[in-house]
């Protein structure tokens, strides 16, 4: 597909002018060239989400991820210090691992020439090396060296890595949205989290914001969801005997729920496009919960623990790379593929500390809210294609984000807008304009 | 001897009949093969022994297959328009164990195609069935597909 605005390459000033205060241009979503731009403006600037460390406990432990379009290993060296670095040799560029996870032991090797490198990335040794006598090459000279991303940092075991050398630290990053990312470890009895019960991958048929955005789109379920709700509902009056509806009928049926309720919630923005919505829906108090609050008080006091329990944060996004879900133990790792591919990655997390049945109720979100199969989650792999579908041809060229605009308030650090606001679809195209124009 | 490949013929046409089931789309008559607390399984990782600490790809009770079915048959199941056709085909059909249960392990290939276009899921089975009035009924349905691993586009329909 050619550019879909006319008048040649994307200047600072035309970009600009694809994002209006209440309405968006289609071709942020549709044109390539646009993706291209993004994954240097956007994914080449921002902090992103590379793995947790959890995920590789021991010495030579490694983790492939993405950060762009980039390929990059985590991998813990012999001192323990976890390093991110392009999976690809300093000679001729193969792949060093090509598993998902694994041990590398106390270097990095080559399978092609054999150089091996130290889990920093420096050059450790090639073979022959007399054969380099009386030339340029320069075993301390970075240049032979695996390429290290320029800036790497750990927030409570979440591993970020940026291709930048310069922009706003994690901290100032983050910003707000720490809120979310420390309530996830303070759940824990131990104040930490881990990586457990494996992770499901989809791939979705839609340009990456279109899943960012309906996070927090709360026009939508009532809609998009209704064969799942009225399945669960129909499923419920048909065999429950006067009994409860059960967790796992419980997660499909809460779409079902008004406009009235929707409203109700609390959208909160930040600086970087970041942001939560408060509370939906609650873990049922059942005997395990009591059994993990219990511990939890046991670990934290009784004052402490119920004001953790109480921060209830559904879909939290950090721009634009992930999703926790703190109350049900979810992490979901969003990766551009192409301008119409994305794909999503569920890891579930243990609270270190927790009764075996936290982990097992965040299973269970996982299967039927969250993996390729669930009932719910089609539904929304379906609009966001249809959405891209439609984008990419004539007939509109803007998409309107006029929901309640400019009633959301300042407060502190971000800002609050109401339930059925499109304000976070606002603040994050707010902030993708600001990478794609290079204020960022 | 006349015994056993009647037993391997009947197993066989147990299998035969659910993908044909399966492919005619007859949700009903597939959810009566199970027993009440029957499982339908399709692990996440190869050789996973565990559906409660472990994601899977699907981990249905009863329940949760009356209720995909439910949602099948909803006119707004906006991703089934037009709904998935498949073409279930079972081989290799091996009686591991013969007991009460019966433990079968079979190979399959799937090819499913709908809107998003046709792909080719394949993979092992493993079932083990309980001896009933007529036939068998299910405990587990184990689906082990060879790229569980792997990146899916939605998995809607059963396998």
């Amino acid at each position: 597909m050619n550019q879909m605005a006319p008048g040649g390459e994307y200047g600072v000033e035309r970009l600009g002018a694809l994002v209006e205060p209440d309405r968006v241009h289609r071709s942020v979503y549709a044109d390539p060239a646009i993706f291209e731009l993004e994954m240097e403006r956007v994914f080449g600037r921002a902090w992103i989400y590379v793995g947790h460390e959890s995920e590789i406990p021991k010495k030579g432990d490694f983790k492939l991820s993405l950060v762009g379009r980039q390929q990059v290993i985590m991998v813990r060296a012999p001192d323990m210090r976890a390093h991110v670095l392009f999976n690809r040799c300093a000679h001729k560029g193969a792949r060093l691992h090509t598993e998902p996870l694994g041990n590398t032991g106390n270097s990095l090797r080559c399978p092609y020439h054999g150089w091996s490198f130290r889990c920093d990335g420096s050059l450790l040794a090639v073979p022959e090396p007399q054969a380099y006598a009386g030339t340029a090459f320069d075993k301390d000279d970075p240049n032979f060296s695996i390429r290290r991303l320029p800036r790497q940092q750990s927030y409570r075991g979440f591993m970020f890595a940026s291709l930048a050398e310069d922009g706003p630290d994690l901290d100032t990053f983050l910003g707000g949205v720490k809120l979310s990312l420390d309530n996830f470890c303070d759940r824990s009895p131990l104040g930490e989290v881990e990586v457990a019960g494996g992770v499901q991958r989809v791939m979705q048929r839609s340009n990456w914001k279109m899943f960012f955005e309906n996070l927090h789109d709360t026009n939508h379920p009532m809609v998009t969801h209704q064969s799942s709700f009225l399945a669960a509902r129909e499923q419920h009056a048909a065999k429950a005997d006067g009994e409860p509806m059960p967790f796992k009928l419980h997660l499909i049926d809460g779409n079902g729920e008004p406009y009235e309720f929707w409203d109700r919630l609390g959208l909160v923005g930040y600086e970087y496009g970041h942001g939560y919505m408060t509370a939906i829906f609650n873990a049922p108090q059942d005997v395990a919960w009591k059994k993990y609050a219990a511990s939890l008080e046991a670990a934290h006091g009784a004052e402490k623990a119920r004001k953790i329990l109480q921060t209830n944060l559904h879909n939290t996004i950090v721009y634009p790379s992930c999703s926790p879900h703190t109350g049900f133990q979810q992490l979901r790792v969003i990766r551009p593929v192409s301008v119409d591919r994305t794909m999503v990655e569920i890891y579930t997390f243990r609270l270190k500390g927790a009764p075996d049945e936290m982990l097992q109720r965040a299973i269970t979100y996982a299967n039927v809210v969250n993996s390729p199969a669930s009932v719910v989650m089609p539904d929304d792999v379906e609009v966001y294609a249809r959405c891209q579908e439609g984008l990419a041809e004539d007939g509109g060229d803007w998409v309107s984000q006029h929901r309640y605009v400019g009633e959301e308030k300042k407060t502190g650090e971000g800002w609050l807008a109401r339930g059925l606001s499109e304000f976070p679809m606002r603040n994050q195209f707010r902030v993708w304009r600001r990478y794609m124009t290079g204020e960022i | 001897m006349d015994t056993l490949l009647q037993r391997q013929h009947e197993i066989e046409q147990f299998l035969f009949h659910e993908a044909r089931l399966l492919d005619e789309q007859r949700w009903d008559e597939w959810l009566d093969l199970f027993e009440p607390e029957g499982m339908y399984w399709a692990p996440l990782v190869r050789g996973q022994d565990d559906a409660l600490n472990h994601a899977s790809l699907l981990w249905e009770d009863a329940t949760l297959r009356e209720v995909r079915v439910r949602r099948l048959g909803q006119r707004t199941a906006w991703s089934q328009q037009p709904a998935s056709h498949t073409a279930h085909l079972v081989g290799n059909v091996i009686l591991e164990h013969d007991g009460d249960p019966l433990v079968v392990r079979s190979t399959f290939h799937v090819t499913e195609w709908n809107r998003r276009g046709q792909r080719l899921l394949a993979g092992a089975y493993t079932h083990r069935l309980r001896r009933a009035a007529v036939g068998f009924k299910i405990m587990l349905k184990r689906v082990d597909l060879i790229n569980c691993a792997a990146v899916h586009d939605n998995l809607e329909v059963f396998i």
